[in-house]
Parts: C-alpha cells; sequence; structure tokens
C-alpha cells in the first residue's frame, strides 16, 4: 500500500463535509416551526442521516479504489518484472491468475489491517446505524402511528415484558426445585 | 485469445454446467442423534452410541452462536462428533438455534447461567455422572470458560477449541475491527443483530480468497477429475462436499442484541475475561476458579481466533492437569481438514478419555 493516498482521500471527504455543513447543512438545521413541526423535524433528522451515510459511504469507496488501484499497480510491475527478467509474460492463463490472486490477497490484506480501513469500517457502521434508527423513527412517527398500525418499538417493549416474565419463571422454578431437594 | 480457446471454453462451461445439473441432494449433520432437552429456540441433542462400552464422563460440546453446530458433524468422514463416539465417548450438543426479535434481550449470563446450566443438569440427570467434561468450541470455548469458572464444581474436565480469551491483540482482523465499533448503535438500531452482517466481516477478512479463488479451485478440481464414470463420481462428490461448506458458511443466525453488545464491548473492546474482570449477572468470573483439567487447542494459521487470543488462558488458569496443542491449520480446517481426522480428533479424544473414567 506504500503508493497509495488513503489519507488524501479521508482529507478530501472531511473537507466535503465541513464544506457541506458550512453551506447546505446550515438550511437543513434551520429551526422548524408550525403545527407540523415534530414531523418535519424528524424529515430534517433523518436527511441529516442520509448525508453523513453517503459521506461514510463514498469515503469507504475512496479507500477501497485507492487499495484496488495500488494492487493494480503492483500486479502490473510484477508482469513487467517477469518479462524483463524471463523475457515472457505470464505464459498461460493460470499463471496470471495465480499472480494476480496473490498480489491483490496480499495488497488487501495490508489494506484491511490499516487504521484508515477500521475507521472506514466504524464510521459506516455507525452512521448507518443512525440513518436505520432515524428511518424507523420517521415511519413510525409520521405513517404507521397516524394510521393506527403497530411499531416496532411497540414489539420491543412487548418482548422486554415477555423477556422479564420468562426470566422470573425460571428464576422462582429453580427456587422451588431446590426446596424440593432441601426437603 | 483464439478461436480454439473459445471453443474450449465453452465446452468447460457446459461440462460445469452438466456437473451441477447432475448434482443429487446433500445433507449435513447425519450422526444419529435425538433431542433430550428443548428451552426456547435451544436443543439438547444427544447421540446415538456407536460403540457398546462407553465411559461413564459425557462430553457436552457447547459450539458458538455465530454459524451452526453441525460444522462438527458436517459429514461422515469429516465428523468430530463421530470420532470421539468412535471411541467410545458419551456426546452431548447444544443446537443454540436460531434467536428471533422476541429474543434481543438474551444476555450472555442468560446463554451461561440459564441455556448452558440447564443443559449441563440435564446431562448429568441422564447420564448420572455427577461431573461432565465440557468441550467448548470458538465462541462456545469462551461461554465453557465463563462456566467452568461459575460453576467448577459440575466440570470434570474442560476442554476448548480455537477459543478466544484475551481479546487485546492485533493478530486477527475482527480483533483490530472490533475495537473500533460502536456495539451500542448495532444493537439499538437492530435489535437482533444480522446474522449476514456478521458473515459480511468474516469474508472480509480474506476476500479475495473466499469471494473468488475459493469457486476457481472447484472449477479448476471438477476439470482435473476427467470425463470418465469414476470422474464423475468424483466431481459428484466434490461438489456434495463444497456445497456443505457453503451451506454451513452462510447458514448464520442472527445473534441477540444484548448478548452481542456484551461480547463487544467487555471482551474485544475492554478485555474483561483474561483480567478476571467480567462479571454476570452481578458474579464476577475468576479464571483462577478452573482448577479440573485444561485441555486448549489452536490452529496456528487461524485468522479468526489467532494463537494469541486462545494461548493465554494456560496461564491464567489455576489447573495443574493443563495441556495446549497447536496444530498447523486454519479455523475451519480444526473440524473439516483431513488433519483434523487422522491426527487432531484423535488426540483430544484421547486427552478426553484418558480423563473420563
Amino acid at each position: 500500500m506504500e503508493n497509495s493516498d488513503l489519507q488524501a482521500s479521508h482529507d478530501f471527504f472531511e473537507l466535503w463535509l465541513k464544506a457541506y455543513e458550512a453551506t447546505y447543512g446550515r438550511i437543513v438545521d434551520m429551526p422548524v416551526m408550525g403545527p407540523s413541526r415534530e414531523g418535519a423535524d424528524r424529515l430534517r433528522k433523518n436527511f441529516e442521516a442520509t448525508i453523513n451515510l453517503h459521506a461514510a459511504w463514498a469515503q469507504s469507496i475512496a479507500s477501497f479504489q485507492s487499495a484496488f488501484a495500488e494492487a493494480t499497480r503492483q500486479t502490473q510491475e510484477k508482469v513487467e518484472k517477469q518479462i524483463a527478467e524471463e523475457g515472457a509474460s505470464p505464459s498461460s492463463y493460470k499463471d496470471y491468475y495465480d499472480l494476480w490472486m496473490n498480489t491483490y490477497s496480499e495488497t488487501f490484506k495490508e489494506f484491511l489491517k490499516s487504521r484508515f480501513f477500521a475507521s472506514d469500517l466504524a464510521k459506516l457502521t455507525s452512521n448507518s446505524m443512525d440513518f436505520q434508527k432515524s428511518s424507523r423513527e420517521l415511519i413510525e412517527e409520521n405513517l404507521l402511528k397516524p394510521a393506527n398500525l403497530p411499531t416496532r418499538t411497540e414489539i420491543d417493549d412487548l418482548s422486554k415484558e415477555v423477556y422479564l416474565l420468562k426470566k422470573q419463571v425460571r428464576e422462582l422454578s429453580r427456587d422451588l426445585k431446590g426446596s424440593a431437594k432441601k426437603k | 485469445m483464439e478461436i480454439a480457446d473459445v471453443v474450449e471454453n465453452n465446452r468447460k462451461a457446459m461440462r460445469m454446467l452438466e456437473v451441477f445439473l447432475k448434482v443429487p441432494e446433500f445433507s449435513v449433520g447425519t450422526t444419529p442423534s435425538e433431542v433430550v432437552y428443548t428451552e426456547d429456540d435451544m436443543r439438547l441433542l444427544h447421540y446415538i452410541p456407536l460403540v457398546k462400552k462407553r465411559h461413564p464422563v459425557p462430553v457436552l460440546i457447547v459450539y458458538a452462536l455465530v454459524n451452526r453446530y453441525y460444522i462438527l458433524d458436517l459429514q461422515p468422514d469429516k465428523s468430530v462428533v463421530r470420532k470421539l463416539l468412535e471411541d467410545g465417548l458419551d456426546v452431548y450438543i447444544i443446537d443454540w438455534g436460531y434467536p428471533s426479535g422476541v429474543d434481543r434481550y438474551l444476555t450472555i449470563d442468560d446463554y451461561v447461567n440459564g441455556y448452558l446450566d440447564n443443559a449441563v443438569e440435564k446431562v448429568k440427570e441422564l447420564s448420572g455422572a455427577e461431573k461432565i467434561s465440557l468441550f467448548g468450541v470458538c465462541q462456545g470455548g469462551t461461554f465453557s470458560v465463563m462456566y467452568s469458572s461459575l460453576h467448577p464444581e459440575k466440570i470434570r474436565n474442560l476442554a476448548t477449541m480455537v477459543t478466544p480469551v484475551d481479546f487485546d491483540t492485533d493478530d486477527g482482523l475482527l480483533h483490530v475491527w472490533a475495537k473500533s465499533l460502536d456495539a451500542d448503535k448495532i444493537v439499538d438500531a437492530y435489535g437482533i443483530v444480522p446474522g449476514n452482517l456478521l458473515n459480511t466481516g468474516f469474508l472480509l477478512t480474506d476476500p479475495f480468497r473466499v469471494l473468488i479463488d475459493k469457486y476457481v479451485g472447484l472449477f479448476e478440481k471438477l476439470e482435473s477429475n476427467g470425463d470418465d464414470d469414476h470422474g464423475e463420481r468424483e466431481n459428484e462428490e466434490t461438489v456434495k462436499n463444497f456445497l456443505r461448506m457453503e451451506k454451513w458458511i452462510f447458514d448464520s443466525p442472527d445473534q441477540a442484541g444484548e448478548a452481542y453488545r456484551q461480547f463487544i464491548k467487555d471482551c474485544y473492546q475492554k478485555n474483561l475475561l483474561i483480567k478476571n474482570e467480567m462479571m454476570l449477572n452481578g458474579k464476577r468470573i475468576d479464571l483462577k476458579n478452573i482448577t479440573m483439567p485444561l485441555l486448549n487447542v489452536m490452529g496456528e494459521y487461524d485468522h479468526l481466533v489467532p494463537i494469541a487470543a486462545s494461548k493465554p488462558l494456560n496461564d491464567a488458569v489455576a489447573s495443574t492437569d493443563k495441556e495446549t496443542m497447536v496444530f498447523p491449520t486454519g479455523h475451519i480446517g480444526m473440524f473439516v481438514s483431513g488433519k483434523s481426522q487422522r491426527e487432531i480428533c484423535p488426540r483430544i479424544s484421547s486427552w478426553l478419555t484418558a480423563r473420563s473414567g
């Protein structure tokens, strides 16, 4: 990965996000007023989560592309070296495939172990979760509740009740068994 | 590329198509067993003995929540379970099942002090043994270590295989990535963490090998087997074996959110288990409580659970009878490779049988 510029792509997307926040982001951040304030505010937050997800996604793709470009460069370099030393390029499909596979695997191993990938993955996962949570809230509050339909949050509440009840029953059964054994 | 190459490639493609069109049904986990206990999604399976004389101390195998238990009994000639049975061990295994939305609040405590403890009690009841052997694999090994520390009076022997206990290592990619994951956000958003999400992580540890090279290797093997009847039979077996592994790899149960949250935060991020600081329902897990014989088995080329994550267990416990076995294989190779059947299983089995009298 020595020739790839992962830092530059990271810097670019940081800059892009900062520029967005200083311009369009400010419009999106404007306070919402009026009778539909709450619903509109949820829409606004979801838009913000979408932008953050988009930025993290683009940054991950750019990092992957850098790794691909580096792997391709190294493969090409190896083929050129082989031609220079042996006077011929890989003679069969299999020779070339092995060279390609080994080079790509090794380059990506290095990339996947780098702090860039770990931070890309963490950011992408975090922003995806924010987007998913915000979308769920939006759908629940703006669509399901007005339509008088059950929501995931309500189902989760029920699941928790069931979980706690089952746990209590188990503990009581265990205590009963213990008491019976003692007798 | 010349016309002759195009014609040859077309011929190969047609042959592959024929191979796949002929492949019969395949099955996994075929060693006969009966379900002896169920609780929610969890099932406890008891394998039907293969030999008359059995050792009196039964073995309970505990596999991970991620992926399915049948990797230990993938097919008759690649079966850890079968090897143990052939050596006269009385074998039980836990199938954790497929958690659904209602299971999102299950914690590690529920798994270890709930399901696992109830399974141990059931095995004791059915076998009549006062203590049993625990054989924990991967994350199931971590659970078995926790259990043995909290309930040492019930465990005669503890065997762990590719089991992480010291998570503070950068040798495996999962350990590197998990450190920066926001488990709270994942669990709060999903509730039940999708198995496919975790599987994507496993695939990313070596993407070109597992997403391309594996399939190229299959086609090369099929191509090399020849066109005659013998070649056709070999191809059928090759495809069936491949599909069994393929089924296992992508058969990824979803994860109970709270258990996942605690595993990532307490184990991968804070590394509490090896420091004797991990708590389950108010009880501290002290590895020095582990005094029973310990066998710790690991793979030299394991990229999911590196040796650095498993090896420290032996120094952390108080057992005097303890042994480490390192084999030159990877994580999956531990269960399904030729080496597994020839070398790994017999050695684990003889370690257990020697302590099951």
